[in-house]
């Protein structure tokens, strides 16, 4: 915990901190740092540097993960392997069941070294069927998905304007998109962002 | 009582048999709720369209038949078959293909539910009710016009109610008034970390450095009157980390700074602040 309070201190001092130029260091022209990696990913063909399932065992910091096509991938998270689930938390929120997305780097035995992590995460276009209190059913397709409104984590934009906690422009029978975290095995959600018109 | 309930039978089937052709024969419509029924899955695409549309037909000529003078028992008959027939399609549409529409008396595509299967079922009753029926619907409604009238009106009230595309005309405005009255989603107060994210994302700093970056957000903690957004990065062959400061009360991505700290050695190697706006007269472009 101090370790971690240190970490950040150090981290907000330097980003309040004075400036240092890029010069002395390098370029920083988007092709310089693209340069290194070349895409090399066919048109058409899957990207080797993702994958998504559901988590089948998790073991140290490897993850054995079913794709949706019934594709085995293992997956290693890093240091700076960044996890979302809701909100960015860390590895010890990773569950047997859950599911996810994750991009990173396909190393040689065919593990993906995980830059970002997105579990449960879900991404739906829905009609709001009613309102309850922090709740919201949700007509998604004929199915009814229940989508839970957390208090201080869910956002709403609306009208593409910037991030707002408050959800009480949300009227029952509008469109909406849903970004949320799945909770395994339920027709229910909790909700990270909504994008509706107000 | 059943006298009269039975011999109003006809006029409840008959407006919703009328109701149901209005959609099928003369809705603009007609044909993209043909293609999203099982018509297409039981009778090929060719077909759906045809099938509808004389399906459309004889409830048309049933319903009218069922209305007018004379009562004939042939006709509650024909109805009930046509209902059997109804609740026989929608359960096979279900188990068959239930992603298809119902097309029942909208156009919407609304999937097959219990609802839809529970309103073919009340027309089947409805249906041997009209057979038991002695004398024609005008003539019980002359009889006893305040039952016969409240009969009417709860009957057409739970064929409503059976109805998912009818919704739109009566639960939804009720569940409107509802959420009015309580306001279930009040609250929410405070910046949500989105916020602090678009703003970065906006920004000059995220710009220059965001091919650096490896991962997504990564940690975020609020200190004093500024939010701390962290993510893995890579610079020059090393692990590092590039941490956005964001200050709580200044929307503007003009005041997002960053900077690139190396993992190991806690060394700042890049910071950057956003560049001021020039100065002098400029054209305000808004992101949308």
């Amino acid at each position: 915990m101090n370790q971690s309070l240190n970490r950040r201190r150090l981290l907000a001092t330097a980003a309040l901190g004075g400036l240092v130029g890029a010069t002395g260091l390098g370029s920083l022209a988007p092709e310089a740092a693209f340069a290194a990696e070349a895409v090399t990913v066919e048109p058409g063909a899957p990207d080797p540097n993702f994958a998504e399932g559901r988590i089948s065992k998790v073991s140290g910091n490897m993850l054995l993960v079913t794709g949706s096509d019934t594709v085995l991938h293992s997956i290693r998270i890093t240091n700076g392997t960044s996890i979302w689930k809701l909100h960015p938390t860390t590895f010890d929120q990773v569950a047997v069941g859950d599911g996810l997305y994750a991009r990173g780097v396909r190393l040689p035995d065919g593990t993906l070294a995980a830059d970002s992590v997105w579990v449960n995460i879900v991404n739906l276009h829905a009609h709001i069927a009613s309102v309850g209190r922090n709740m919201l059913h949700l007509d998604h397709k004929g199915q009814r998905i229940v989508a839970h409104v957390v208090p201080g984590r869910s956002a709403a934009v609306y009208n593409g304007t910037p991030a707002v906690s408050d959800m009480s422009l949300l009227r029952v029978g509008r469109h909406v998109q849903v970004l949320g975290a799945w909770h395994p095995d339920t027709n229910e959600i909790s909700i990270a962002t909504v994008y509706a018109a107000a | 009582m059943i006298e009269v309930l039975a011999a109003l039978q006809p006029l409840v089937l008959g407006a919703v048999l009328i109701w149901s052709a209005r959609v099928k024969l003369f809705s603009r419509r007609a044909a993209a709720a043909a293609n999203r029924s099982a018509l297409v899955r039981l009778l090929g695409q060719d077909r759906a369209l045809p099938a509808y549309r004389v399906l459309g037909g004889v409830e048309l000529t049933l319903g009218a038949l069922l209305l007018a003078p004379p009562a004939l028992r042939l006709e509650a008959i024909a109805a009930t078959g046509l209902a059997v027939g109804f609740l026989a399609y929608l359960t096979y549409a279900r188990r068959v293909a239930p992603t298809s529409s119902c097309g029942c008396l909208s156009a919407q595509p609304i999937p097959v539910s219990g609802r839809s299967l529970a309103r073919a079922g009340l027309l089947v009753a409805a249906g041997v009710l009209a057979g038991l029926a002695a004398g024609g619907w005008w003539t019980a409604l002359a009889a006893r016009p305040l039952a016969g009238a409240a009969v009417l009106l709860a009957e057409l009230a739970l064929v409503v109610a059976l109805s998912p595309e009818l919704d739109a005309a009566w639960l939804l405005p009720l569940r409107r008034l509802r959420a009015w009255l309580t306001r279930p989603l009040r609250g929410g107060s405070g910046v949500p970390l989105l916020a602090a994210v678009q703003q970065i994302q906006l920004s000059d700093a995220y710009r220059r450095v965001a091919p650096l970056l490896r991962s997504d957000v990564r940690e975020h903690w609020d200190d004093g009157d500024g939010r701390f957004v962290g993510h893995a990065a890579h610079y020059q062959g090393r692990p590092v980390t590039a941490v956005f400061a964001v200050p709580l009360a200044d929307p503007e991505p003009d005041a997002v700074r960053v900077a690139v700290v190396d993992d190991a050695t806690g060394e700042t190697l890049l910071s950057l602040a956003g560049t001021p706006r020039p100065a002098g007269p400029r054209l305000t472009v808004v992101p949308a």
